[in-house]
């Protein structure tokens, strides 16, 4: 710890040395611990009740928005802003960058162990938004980080999916959704049609972040 | 009644022609002599059968209480009875589609998903059952790919009058007349059965019918005319007609829709023969065969939107099949044939427009006697067809008598399927649950092309530019057995198996339409296997008392997935929802297998007619879904329990013709509402039977 401390010391001297022209009054203190972090039961536009007419399911039809820089849930006020880096509402989820916000934000689905990922390969690509027809984490059964399952009504996520997310402000993070139902385990095929509709869109995942921009974690 | 009494009317006055009684002895050591025809198609004595062969005899069909096909095989060694479109067999790991059913050598046609129904198969008039393991598409062509099960029917009956009533839980009659004329030059059998029940509920509070009500009816008649004394013409029709109603409730999105329905299915199957005896050595046999399957089912939903859906199977066959004795040492038959098959379903583009394909095959098979110990059999199979790759099919087969008690047997042979009517054409969007769409390989291009170029697509995969002319799915098996009776009342038989499978043909996304719902079709892509060992034993422990059991163990491997397991690219979750990765030691290979099955039968039998019996089927657990995110079957993901059922019937056989039992199945009332589907709760039924035996013997 001694060493890494020293290590982390003289790389923000000179990191310091670098930008200390352009950076004047920058008084953050760099953390350089990656920051490890389970969201549980993370609401994503989940259904509000069966339309009395058609008979499908109807939601409020909002994201949730979330700051993985600060762990916590971002206003739908702030929408428009850089304070979230993920917006989730249903099965989909987007990031603060590219036709979804004004953020750096964008990401890749590494296939692959969360704990594989000790430094994001330099080759990585990140892609960003561009709705409706392209998304960074992509879309639909089996393409993405679920697969669905028709003929029993579930969405499980597929093993070994990281999202591998570059935040709003740029910097980086990997993500393993680990559930989409309510109390972070995946229903059972035989669960109750009641549960399957009102226990989803709940995401349970865990993250790493490293909040001092290298891509090492 | 009214009708049964109207056939017993019509047939009385040819009662009179009565034949011979002949009693066939059932001891184990008279099983050597029994007589198979499908291991060769040709006749030949048990000993001398050169493939696992298994033989379920009209007297075992009687004891058990079956009633249809599924009913007995389930009691079989290595066999597994699956549910879901019908009741189908599982034959050495490999699914319904891979064993062909053949009624008298002819094909019974009329598949759902590649089952076939064995509840269409009563079993009233059947002679014995003839069950081929292993790969003898050699002499069958397409389907027998994991064996062979022939249905032989009561040719040579000697009872001119048979008629049988059962009743059982759940309201099932089960009714049988049999009926049998003999002249010196024309023979006659007739068989009518009746089945109707009231199906049955094992979902807890559901209303929901697990089995929906039934009524069957199956006719069959076969005619035997002796034109001169080495020549005679067969003529065989059956029947079977088949009404379903069906009340059924399908969620979508917690939304249930309530359909009443009716599903209407017939098969009706025609067979004429022309055969003739040159000589003691030389005999051929000219056959036609047509099958027509019609099924039609008929949905109702209670929003008043009507769903049809509708199969129709045509297959007509020709066929000669010649068999020379070139001398006592070597026999040869050879064979050729033609098939013109079609089906029409509202599940292709139009269920106006038949779907046809053409076959010709050949083939011929040696059998020679290298001594009195040694037998060896070689046969091969071509066939060659307008829609799909052509086919060769080799088999070497050999049967080595060490002693009076000890048997081995070796075969080598290949077995193909070929690609079915859906896999080729099939044209099917599912509006119900997401919209997404199949489409056959033979038109995915076209149709793809055509919405492409309507501006539908979204987009289209890798996999769309591999579709190409499907192959036959093929397999090569390999058998060695081995037979020990160390005394007349003792046999054993161990066998190991390992089938090696490929080309075959799986459903994959191919694309996607521009709203995102999927696009499917067929490719050949999947590498499997299957192996294990089978333990048959047979002990008659005293004239009374007899036991059986038989014992599977199999292991069953996807190879595509367990190279990719074995790269460490598969992964799977833990209950938390945490990746790891998958090792070899989780993977539990194809879904659907049990890796141990095992049934055990105490039999009773005494001279004067008594007889009872108790049997236990047991069934080890087995995947049924893949429930942990990644997409092989492993230790994670959700299983069937494995379970025993039990069994047992008793009866009397009075000298005076009729026959009295009763029986219990399933009696620890075992039922998995969600994985057996065609296991009810405990039932019992009695019957009473009525043989006119001729005492003029």
């Amino acid at each position: 710890m001694k060493k890494l401390f020293t290590q982390t010391i003289l790389a923000t001297l000179v990191a310091f040395t670098l930008f200390a022209c352009s950076k004047t009054s920058d008084t953050t203190v760099v953390n350089n611990t990656p920051v490890t972090a389970t969201v549980k039961d993370l609401m994503a536009d989940t259904v509000l009740g069966l339309d009395a007419k058609t008979g499908m399911p109807y939601s409020a039809g909002k994201y949730t928005f979330y700051s993985i820089e600060n762990n916590t849930i971002v206003s739908n006020a702030d929408s428009a802003t850089t304070k979230w880096d993920l917006a989730f509402a249903s099965t989909k989820i987007l990031i603060n960058g590219g036709t979804s916000g004004t953020g750096k934000g964008g990401a890749f689905i590494y296939k692959g162990l969360f704990e594989d990922i000790k430094t994001i390969a330099p080759d990585s690509v990140f892609k960003t938004d561009n709705a409706p027809t392209a998304y960074a984490i992509t879309t639909g059964s089996g393409k993405g980080w679920y697969t669905y399952d028709g003929a029993n009504n579930l969405i499980t996520p597929i093993a070994g999916r990281i999202l591998v997310i570059k935040t709003a402000s740029g910097k980086y993070a990997k993500l393993e959704i680990q559930s989409y139902y309510k109390g972070g385990v995946t229903l059972s095929p035989t669960a109750s049609d009641a549960d399957k509709l009102t226990k989803q869109r709940y995401y349970t995942f865990r993250f790493t972040y490293q909040p001092n921009g290298t891509t090492t974690f | 009644m009214g009708k049964f009494n109207i056939i017993l009317f019509f047939f009385a006055p040819l009662i009179s022609f009565g034949q011979r009684l002949t009693i066939v002895k059932d001891t184990i050591s008279a099983n050597g002599d029994s007589v198979v025809v499908t291991a060769t198609r040709s006749e030949r004595k048990l000993s001398n059968i050169t493939v696992p062969v298994t033989i379920i005899n009209a007297k075992t069909i009687q004891q058990n209480g079956a009633l249809r096909l599924t009913d007995i095989l389930k009691e079989q060694t290595g066999l597994t009875m699956t549910s879901g479109f019908g009741a189908g067999v599982q034959l050495q790991g490999l699914n319904p589609d891979y064993t062909i059913i053949l009624i008298n050598g002819e094909p019974l046609v009329g598949r759902t998903a590649g089952v076939l129904d064995l509840n269409r198969i009563a079993l009233g008039n059947i002679k014995k059952i003839e069950i081929v393991k292993g790969p003898s598409s050699s002499l069958y062509g397409s389907e027998a790919m994991a064996g062979v099960i022939n249905i032989i029917t009561d040719a040579l009956t000697s009872i001119p009058l048979e008629a049988a009533l059962r009743y059982g839980t759940y309201n099932t009659i089960d009714a049988n007349l049999n009926n049998t004329m003999a002249s010196k030059k024309l023979f006659y059998q007739g068989f009518y059965n009746y089945y109707n029940t009231d199906g049955y509920s094992i979902r807890p509070n559901s209303n929901n019918r697990v089995t929906t009500p039934i009524t069957r009816l199956t006719s069959s008649q076969q005619f035997k005319y002796n034109l001169t004394e080495n020549t005679n013409l067969v003529f065989n029709t059956r029947l079977t007609d088949e009404k379903i109603i069906s009340n059924i409730a399908v969620s979508n999105g917690g939304v249930t829709i309530y359909s009443n329905g009716k599903e209407h299915n017939t098969d009706i199957n025609l067979t004429g023969s022309l055969n003739h005896r040159f000589s003691n050595d030389l005999k051929t046999s000219f056959r036609s065969y047509l099958t027509n399957y019609v099924s039609n089912q008929d949905l109702l939903t209670l929003s008043g939107a009507p769903y049809t859906d509708l199969l129709n199977h045509l297959f007509q066959r020709v066929e000669n099949q010649t068999d020379w004795m070139v001398s006592k040492k070597l026999t040869g038959i050879f064979g050729a044939g033609a098939v013109w098959e079609g089906v029409k379903s509202s599940r292709y583009d139009s269920e106006k427009v038949r779907k046809n394909n053409t076959i010709q095959y050949g083939f011929t098979q040696w059998e020679w006697t290298l001594m009195d110990k040694f037998i060896v059999i070689g046969g091969v199979r071509f066939d060659q067809n307008a829609s799909y790759a052509s086919a060769w099919s080799p088999k070497l087969s050999m049967l080595y008598k060490l002693n009076s008690q000890h048997k081995i047997k070796l075969s080598i042979g290949q077995g193909f399927k070929a690609p079915d009517f859906r896999q080729l054409y099939l044209d099917f969007t599912n509006a119900a649950a997401g919209n997404y769409s199949v489409f056959g390989s033979a038109e995915a291009q076209k149709v793809i092309g055509q919405l492409n170029s309507l501006g539908q697509i979204g987009s289209l995969y890798s996999s769309y530019y591999q579709l190409k002319s499907l192959q036959p799915e093929s397999s090569t098996g390999v058998h060695l057995s081995w037979d020990w009776e160390p005394n007349p009342k003792t046999f054993i038989s161990v066998q190991a198996f390992r089938n090696d499978i490929k080309n075959l043909i799986e459903v994959q996304q191919v694309g996607a339409y521009s709203s995102g719902a999927q696009i499917f079709s067929y490719l050949n892509i999947g590498r499997a296997y299957t192996q294990g060992l089978e333990l048959e034993t047979k002990y008659q422990w005293s004239p009374q008392w007899s036991l059986s059991g038989g014992y599977q163990f199999i292991l069953t491997g996807d190879k595509d997935q367990i190279a990719e397991i074995k790269a460490g690219t598969v992964y799977t979750r833990d209950a938390n929802g945490i990746s790891s990765r998958l090792s070899l030691s989780d993977y539990v290979g194809l879904p659907n297998i049990s890796k141990h099955k095992a049934q055990f039968k105490i039999n009773y039998a005494t001279q004067d007619g008594y007889f009872a019996n108790c049997r236990l089927v047991y069934r080890s657990k087995w995947a049924v879904n893949n429930t942990n995110g990644n997409e092989v079957y492993d230790s994670g993901d959700s299983f069937a329990a494995g379970y025993l059922s039990m069994y047992s019937s008793a009866g009397k056989n009075f000298s005076n013709g009729i026959s009295l039992q009763m029986g219990c199945d399933n009696m620890t009332n075992y039922v998995d509402a969600n994985n057996l589907s065609n296991l009810p709760g405990r039932t019992f039924y009695f019957s009473i039977k009525y043989q006119l035996i001729n005492k003029n013997k």
